[in-house]
């Protein structure tokens, strides 16, 4: 790691580590929600400016583009995640998915690192559909994780409110109805990227011969992701699936979609490398076979992981 | 307070839940029956019966004459208590609270003053106790002495609405909805309203809810009732029969209706919900007995708040009038005050009566004597002079005496007083409860404007 990753690095996690406290303390003692929003976005926006720039000096030093490696797609979803939010914050009117987006970039910039870093001699592959690929998993993801912040945070409002327990913590989260909607739109926004890197995975996967018991859950999990959340937003249109129903079909949806990365992230470095390229629908990786990478692998002399 | 005491008895949104409270309310068109129950205890010598979503409560003072008990008014309460709510159920006696003698009156006075209310200061407590007196004067329930209390309470709570700030704001039961609604939906301005009944409440309701909202229907049995509610807010109007229909428009309902029964039940929410394709709906019911079966709460993506699940809410909300009460409780203390001086007078209002009787008769005799003699003479128009005389002489000489009685009885002395004048003229032994409630002598009616000349508490 060079200085300037370091300094990028440290910077960035202060960022987001402010921005979940500031978020934290309104929903713990539910004062100046206007102030505390405003403060909680510009730490955020922060963070993800860091965050990109950290990003962007990491493959430079690396010479690997973003979009070839697990490590960077698992950064570039939490950082793509806080660029969602801010864009849309105001027109979902849930400023409190505050306090999930910054904790969950934050965590995910640790788990990035923590996971080991991309060989060096990445970006062998040869194939135009895996940037398509990996940038529409990505994208995806991160709508997902916006959709899922916003249905816990509705089960926890519909919770107090079948409780009837309408005061503290109830009057500081969103409105019901609002989370619903958001809910709604990310998973709408996110959809399309999902079924786009259903079919590139599909098609890549069609190409190359099936690695072991993780290539094959990873794609049980990439399509069944894929189905819940096609459900959720099919019955809510034809059978008005929606609020407690269709956020338990959120949060399972991307469950399944965390799993899949999850999948990847945890495989043993011993195994041999997957043949399969792009069978997941969210995660990827290259390795200087211009296959998938071996995730537990120890850092590369370069040890920089986004 | 030397006269019978005033009791207490019922219970409130402080002391039980609304599922015993709708167990006890009564209806307006059953209020007579009610009032006649009461009043033919033998004990029971006035009473006046409120009825409201937060309280029922029965007041009553004793028969003159029984020598009624506190214990044995109270019992006689609950007794009618009992009858409504049947043989077969019970009210758990930790929901009943009773007040008697002075605590009974304060209490009076601190409900009608809203200082009993859920909403601390809202106004509509005291029409609504206006309108449990009107009830009872007009079925006579209400005599003298429990009268003049409940006419001392109007006085304490228009003191309290214009010297304190307890009813400054905007918190009722209507507002902490909107405030819950738009907890729900975040604003209204794409929802409908839909009023189920068209009441002073629901009225109360639309002036809150409507303000935002998209639209507001008024859903009532009596349909130009309905229009008239509906006309004042732009909205429409339609009878109960097509309730479920209106389900399918609402997002908001605001049940307040008279009905003792569910007016909306599960399987019409049900119905609903599948043509409204899960769409959140939010009941609010304000009425007591309630409208929405509670159990519709369980339903996905309905939520069904009754008066009770508000209190929270409102609590929170009224938290900058509380500094108020103070003022409003002193203003309470000083009127009871006042009630305290007027009922203690009111012990030695038979001596007053019989002291003054005792001396028109005197004079009255002598003057017929004389006219029947000497005097004998004297036209009609002297004669009726003449007698006028007597009666300015009675009032004058009995003015005194009148005065420093009902400052003895004030000081604690009357008693003493009463002995002592009932020994030294051969009055007849006062009854402790005389005169009766209805009393409305020449005699009382002076002594009252003897009593007023110093220092008469003021009513209405």
């Amino acid at each position: 790691m060079n200085i300037a990753e370091g300094i990028l690095l440290v910077l960035t996690s202060l960022s987001y580590l402010a921005a979940t406290l500031v978020y934290f303390a309104f929903l713990l003692n539910g004062r100046g929600a206007s102030t505390v929003n405003r403060v909680g976005a510009r730490l955020l926006a922060l963070g993800a400016s860091l965050h990109a720039a950290h990003i962007c000096v990491a493959s430079l030093y690396l010479h690997i583009c973003p979009v070839e490696g697990i490590h960077f797609p698992v950064s570039v979803v939490a950082m793509l995640m806080c660029v969602v939010f801010l864009a849309l914050r105001k027109r979902v009117r849930a400023d409190v998915l505050g306090a999930f987006v910054a904790p969950f970039a934050l965590t995910a910039l640790f788990a990035s690192r923590m996971s080991g870093g991309p060989s060096a001699d990445t970006g062998h592959v040869r194939n135009v559909l895996l940037p398509l690929h990996v940038f529409v998993n990505v994208g995806g993801l991160a709508m997902f994780g916006l959709a899922f912040s916003a249905a816990s945070l509705y089960l926890v409002q519909e919770r107090l409110l079948k409780r009837k327990r309408v005061e503290g913590l109830f009057q500081r989260l969103p409105p019901l109805d609002a989370l619903d909607r958001a809910e709604h739109r990310f998973l709408l926004g996110g959809f399309p990227l999902l079924t786009v890197g259903i079919l590139t995975g599909t098609a890549w996967a069609r190409k190359v011969e099936m690695g072991g018991t993780a290539d094959v859950l990873r794609f049980g999990f990439g399509y069944a992701a894929w189905i819940l959340i096609a459900s959720v937003l099919v019955l809510r249109a034809a059978a008005g699936w929606r609020g407690r129903r269709a956020a338990y079909g959120t949060i399972a949806g991307f469950g399944f979609a965390m799993l899949a990365m999850l999948v990847y992230l945890v495989r043993s470095p011993a195994a041999p490398p997957s043949p399969v390229v792009m069978s997941t629908v969210i995660t990827t990786g290259t390795n200087s076979q211009g296959l998938e990478g071996p995730l537990m692998q120890p850092p590369s002399a370069g040890g920089i992981v986004p | 307070m030397s006269r019978g005491p005033i009791v207490v008895v019922g219970l409130s949104h402080k002391s039980a839940p609304v599922e015993v409270r709708e167990k006890l309310a009564v209806p307006a068109e059953e209020l007579p029956q009610v009032l006649r129950a009461l009043t033919h205890d033998p004990y029971v010598g006035e009473a006046m019966f409120l009825s409201t979503c937060n309280r029922v409560e029965a007041y009553v003072s004793p028969r003159a004459g029984s020598g009624a008990t506190p214990e044995q008014l109270a019992h006689a309460v609950r007794k009618v208590f009992e009858a409504r709510v049947g043989v077969n159920a019970k009210i758990d006696p930790g929901h009943l609270y009773e007040r008697e003698g002075e605590e009974a009156v304060r209490h009076i006075f601190r409900v009608a003053a809203s200082l009993d209310s859920m909403v601390l200061g809202e106004p509509q407590i005291l029409g609504q106790v206006k309108d449990a007196f009107d009830a009872a004067t007009e079925h006579q329930a209400l005599g003298h002495f429990l009268g003049r209390c409940v006419h001392r309470a109007f006085t304490v709570a228009k003191r309290v609405r214009t010297e304190t700030q307890l009813g400054a704001g905007t918190v009722s039961i209507s507002s902490v909805a909107v405030d819950l609604a738009k907890r729900i939906f975040g604003d209204l301005t794409d929802h409908v309203v839909l009023l189920v009944g068209a009441g002073e409440m629901a009225e109360a309701a639309a002036k809150s809810l409507g303000k935002g909202a998209k639209a507001i229907r008024v859903c009532n049995r009596s349909l130009p009732r309905a229009a008239e509610l509906a006309a004042q807010f732009g909205g429409a109007a339609s009878t109960l029969d097509t309730l479920e229909q209106e389900l399918l428009l609402a997002d908001v309902v605001v049940t307040s209706t008279g009905s003792s029964t569910f007016v909306i039940t599960k399987e019409m929410v049900k119905r609903a919900m599948k043509a409204r394709k899960g769409r959140t709906l939010f009941f609010v019911d304000i009425s007591v007995p309630r409208n929405v079966d509670p159990q519709i709460h369980e339903i996905d993506n309905v939520y069904v708040f009754n008066v009770d699940d508000l209190e929270g809410q409102v609590r929170d909300a009224m938290k900058a009038r509380t500094s108020e009460v103070a003022a409003a409780e002193q203003i309470v203390t000083t009127e009871l005050a006042e009630f305290r001086i007027w009922a203690r007078g009111l012990a030695v209002a038979p001596t007053v009566v019989a002291l003054r009787a005792r001396t028109r008769a005197v004079l009255t005799t002598e003057l017929e004597l004389t006219l029947g003699s000497r005097l004998r003479h004297l036209p009609e128009g002297d004669r009726a002079a003449l007698t006028q005389m007597i009666e300015s002489a009675t009032n004058k000489l009995m003015h005194t005496p009148t005065t420093r009685l009902k400052q003895a009885s004030v000081e604690e002395d009357g008693p003493d007083m009463v002995r002592a004048l009932t020994h030294l003229f051969d009055l007849p032994e006062p009854h402790e409860e005389a005169p009766n409630d209805t009393a409305s002598g020449k005699d009382v009616g002076q002594a009252a404007q003897d009593d007023s000349d110093d220092k008469a508490p003021q009513t209405h």
